[in-house]
Formats: structure tokens, C-alpha cells, sequence
């Protein structure tokens, strides 16, 4: 089992609006500016649709992006 | 060879004359001819082996940022009516306050001619000015500046009141001194909302400060670096550098920045200039040019740094600046550079194709930059057990290390395309903001453009 944290949603159950199916928690690979990050994220296991959670996208992930930048 | 036109200032008169870059030999030089005065020129950008040329460091388009709030018209053209003037091309990324123009040392070189007698600005005089500044340019870094603000007991107080207004990152520039010697002092300071201090640390050996200073300065300043970093305070080492005294030293400075801790968060070279007190004939004075502090740089670091590292600005002029930001490693030396660095703002390096400035969003990130990376070190306790918490710890700001230089320009050196695109701006006693160099620049005859003439006998 991993020990990395599971980043849920905020709050909700979430569907796949394609698909209809219901969103699992998924090791993903978040990729930007040559970066790549291995993140479990709610996925759906279908299509691979995958919700970033507002907290994550306001929160670490915008502090990755500046740090990307350099901003 | 001519490489670029443009406009100066005749060094006697102080009147507007045509200038032009020409290069002779391995060397730029700006040159000019006042009708009544004569022709002057200065060395601007040496190219020798392994520099980067004139040419390709200076290119690129900019897309003007004028003031959103001008406080000056336009009478009699650029550098004559700064305040800013609404054809004034860059935002402001630090605005200095000269909160005393008093100073324990009264160093044989100071631009600001400090030491005289004059009143030090009421807290209201300073109030106001930082409600322009704000008013202006909004949240953006703000520098006490002087003389030497800590001369001020109320120091604290006025910390305290620019971090209530709202201003990014509040910094002092002080020589130190009070840091040093005055237990508790830093802590103070810190707790009034002091973000980053602007230390001036010009040598590894008491030789140089007894040359620039006029005594021995360096236990004082390892003991105000060794409080700053107990009290939680980022300290960026500023050196000015004169050819002769100091540059054989770059090196060895960079080695003992990296020793001093975490919170030493950069070394910045300013290359000294003719305003203000110096002792020497402006037009023989010992300057050193950008490329060739890169190239010694580069030499006596052993290559740890090098030239190729180094980025022009997007927020101030290409001719103005330098930077490179690194990542720390565990062992005390620095590993590659890490993106683009001080203004620079995401910049490609020099020598690539030809690019596009938006000189508003150059200065937007230059003033975050400045912030994140000049400010105190945050320290780390998130949890680093998903990546990109392991990312941030790994090369947040608080593991970074800036490398820079800024050129100032003199009433010989003065370039007025370069000015226009300044964004450090003083804040003078009326309120108007006039770009550094400019606020600071005399004449010949020591007769200042914009700076209110000392009250005093003081001269030079």
C-alpha cells in the first residue's frame, strides 16, 4: 500500500462526466515543463479524465508551477 | 564600428546631447559630443573571449509599461521631467525611501553624499511618501535606503509602517554596523516585519573597507550576518566593486556568501560609478564593465560559475543587469542555475534568438522574484511525502542562491533609453519618483540633475 498521500476531492462524490463512472483514487502522472510528478489523484478508471481538487490546483501544485517558472 | 545610437547628458552642463555605442577593438564605448564641452566617452561593455557581445545582450523588442498614474508632464523631454513622466517605460519593482540622509561612516565613495547635517524626514514626510509610492506602483518591494537608516531610533517604527501599507518585501540597505554591535537589534527589526536586509559587504579583508569605507569594517559585518540569521532576517551581500581594489575578490566573496547559512540569500555586485563623493576625476575612474565581472566571476570561482550562466534583465534595460539564480547544494557550493533569475523573468540566455519583452509582465515577476528570494528563509516543515512537496522542498527559494550585478550610470555613462526603462525608483522628498541612477547623478562639478543640494559645506 502506498504511503503517499491520496489527494481527494474538496468534497463530493465525483462521476466521469463522459463516462458516468464513478472517479477512483489513481497514481497519475502530472507532467509540466519537463517536470514530471507521480501523484494519486481522483481518476476515472475508464477514460483517465482526472479531477484536480481546488486545494490541490491553489495550493502545492500552484507553488510547483511558479517554482517551474521561476515566477 | 558603430553598434547603437541613442541619447546622454553632456557631464559638465548636464544638457541633453546624441550619444552612440561604438565598438573599438574588444570594446563598446559611449560616446558623445557636447556642442560647448566637447566629446566624452566611457567604456560600456567589454567582449572579450567568452563574454557575451554588446549586440546579442542588448537585443530584443520591448513592449512599453508606462505609468498607470503619471505625476509629471511632459515639458521638457526625458531625463528632465521624471516623476514618474507618462513616457517613462517601466513599472517600479523597488522603490527607495531615504528615510535620513545621516551616516556613521561617511564612506570616501557614496552616492548619496551622505554624513551631511540635514533633518532627518518626519514619520508623516515618510508616510507620504510611501502612500505615493504605493499610490503609484502599488504592492510593490520597497528598500530604506540613505544614508544609513539605522542611524533612525525609529527605525522599527517605520519597518512596521511600510508592512502595514502593504509593500511586498520591506528591506534596509545599511552598512551593518548597528547590526553588529547592538544585541537584539536584528530581532527588533524582525519583529517589526523586516523582510531581507541590503547589507553592504564589499571584501573578505579589512584592506578593502579601510580603501572604501575609511576603517575596518568586517567583524562588525560577519556579526550583523550572524544576527540576521538568528533572528529569521534574509540578508542579500552587496558589494561595490572598483577595479583595483575589490575585483580580485569576487571569487573569494562568493565562497564566504555560501558559508554564511541559509539566510545569506544572494551576493549582488554593483560596479561602482562617478555620483555623488569619490575620490577620484570622473573620467579617470576605475570601472569595470558587466562582461568583465561575469569573466572574473567565472575565473576565480573556478568555474563553479560561469558567464554562460548569467542572464540579461526583462524587467530594467539589458544594459543594466545581470543574474543567475542556483540551486545550494548539501556541501556548501552551488549546482546548475535553476531557470532565470533576478529580473529577468523567465528570460532565454543571452546569445539566443531575438525576443519579445511585455515590460509589464517583466516587472510583475521581477518584483515576485525579488520577494521570494531576497526575503527570509521560510524554513521547512511540510510534510514531504508526495512528490510535489518534495519538489518544493527540494528547490523552493528558501534553497536558492542569486547571483547579480546592476550597473549604475553616471553623468558619462548615462544612456537616457536606459533610464526609461529604469525600475528602481527614488522616491523624493516631494513625492516624485525619479529612477536611481538619474536621482543620483552629478555633474562634472558635482552639481546633482535631480538630488536637493546638501544644506551644509559638505562637499567632495
Amino acid at each position: 500500500m502506498s504511503l503517499e498521500p491520496n489527494f481527494t476531492p474538496d468534497s463530493g462524490d465525483w462521476a466521469c462526466a463522459r463516462c458516468g463512472a464513478p472517479l477512483e483514487q489513481i497514481k497519475v502522472q502530472a507532467l509540466y515543463m519537463h517536470s514530471a510528478f507521480a501523484v494519486i489523484l481522483p481518476r476515472c478508471p475508464s477514460c483517465g479524465l482526472t479531477l484536480i481538487p481546488q486545494s490541490l490546483a491553489e495550493g502545492k501544485m500552484a507553488e510547483v508551477e511558479a517554482l517551474l517558472e521561476d515566477k | 564600428m558603430l553598434l547603437a545610437q541613442t541619447q546622454s547628458l553632456c557631464p559638465v552642463c548636464l544638457r541633453l546631447v546624441d550619444a552612440a555605442y561604438h565598438l573599438e577593438g574588444d570594446t563598446a564605448f559611449l560616446r558623445k559630443t557636447c556642442p560647448e564641452h566637447g566629446t566624452f566617452q566611457v567604456p560600456a561593455w567589454k567582449q572579450g573571449e567568452g563574454m557575451p557581445s554588446f549586440t546579442a545582450w542588448r537585443q530584443g523588442t520591448r513592449i512599453p509599461a508606462y505609468p498607470a498614474h503619471p505625476a509629471t508632464d511632459i515639458r521638457h523631454g526625458c531625463p528632465f521631467d521624471c516623476g514618474l513622466c507618462p513616457e517613462h517605460v517601466q513599472h517600479t519593482c523597488t522603490g527607495l525611501i531615504e528615510v535620513t540622509m545621516r551616516c556613521s561612516l561617511g564612506c570616501p565613495i557614496c552616492y548619496a553624499r551622505s554624513s551631511c547635517s540635514a533633518a532627518d524626514p518626519s514619520p508623516d514626510d515618510i508616510a507620504r511618501q510611501m502612500d505615493a509610492l504605493f499610490h503609484a506602483s502599488g504592492s510593490c518591494n520597497v528598500q530604506l535606503s540613505g544614508g544609513e537608516p539605522t542611524e533612525r531610533d525609529d527605525l522599527p517604527a517605520i519597518v512596521a509602517m511600510a508592512k502595514k501599507k502593504g509593500f511586498a518585501l520591506v528591506q534596509v540597505n545599511t552598512n551593518g554596523l548597528r547590526l553588529g554591535r547592538e544585541e537584539g537589534y536584528a530581532q527588533t527589526l524582525r519583529d517589526a516585519g523586516l523582510d531581507s536586509v541590503y547589507l553592504q559587504f564589499d571584501g573578505v579583508d579589512d584592506s578593502v573597507y579601510r580603501t572604501l569605507r575609511g576603517r575596518d569594517c568586517l567583524a562588525l559585518k560577519q556579526a550583523a550576518i550572524e544576527a540576521c540569521g538568528k533572528a529569521g532576517l534574509g540578508v542579500v551581500l552587496v558589494c561595490t566593486l572598483v577595479r583595483g581594489v575589490n575585483d580580485a575578490q569576487v571569487g573569494a566573496l562568493l565562497s564566504h556568501a555560501l558559508k554564511l547559512g541559509g539566510h545569506v540569500r544572494g551576493l549582488h555586485f554593483q560596479p561602482v560609478s562617478s555620483f555623488g563623493r569619490f575620490p577620484w576625476d570622473m573620467d579617470e575612474a576605475p570601472r569595470i564593465t558587466l562582461p568583465e565581472l561575469m569573466a572574473n566571476l567565472e575565473i576565480q570561482s573556478g568555474g563553479m560559475v560561469r558567464t554562460a550562466h548569467f542572464h540579461a534583465p526583462s524587467c530594467e534595460h539589458p544594459l543594466c543587469s545581470f543574474s543567475a539564480v542556483y540551486a545550494r547544494l548539501d556541501d556548501g557550493t552551488l549546482g546548475e542555475p535553476v531557470g532565470a533569475a533576478c529580473c529577468s523573468g523567465g528570460t532565454s540566455l543571452a546569445g539566443e534568438s531575438p525576443r519579445v519583452v511585455d515590460n509589464a509582465e517583466g516587472s510583475r515577476v521581477s518584483r515576485a522574484f525579488t520577494a521570494a528570494h531576497w526575503a527570509s528563509p521560510k524554513g521547512g516543515n511540510a510534510a514531504l511525502n508526495d512528490a510535489f512537496s518534495r519538489f518544493i522542498a527540494r528547490s523552493g527559494a528558501d534553497r536558492r542562491f542569486t547571483l547579480s550585478a546592476m550597473a549604475f550610470q553616471d553623468a558619462l555613462s548615462l544612456d537616457v533609453e536606459r533610464v526609461r526603462g529604469c525600475c528602481i525608483h527614488v522616491v523624493a522628498p516631494d513625492g516624485r519618483m525619479i529612477p536611481f541612477c538619474l536621482y543620483n547623478l552629478t555633474s562634472f562639478d558635482n552639481h546633482p540633475l535631480y538630488r536637493p543640494v546638501p544644506t551644509t559645506g559638505e562637499t567632495r
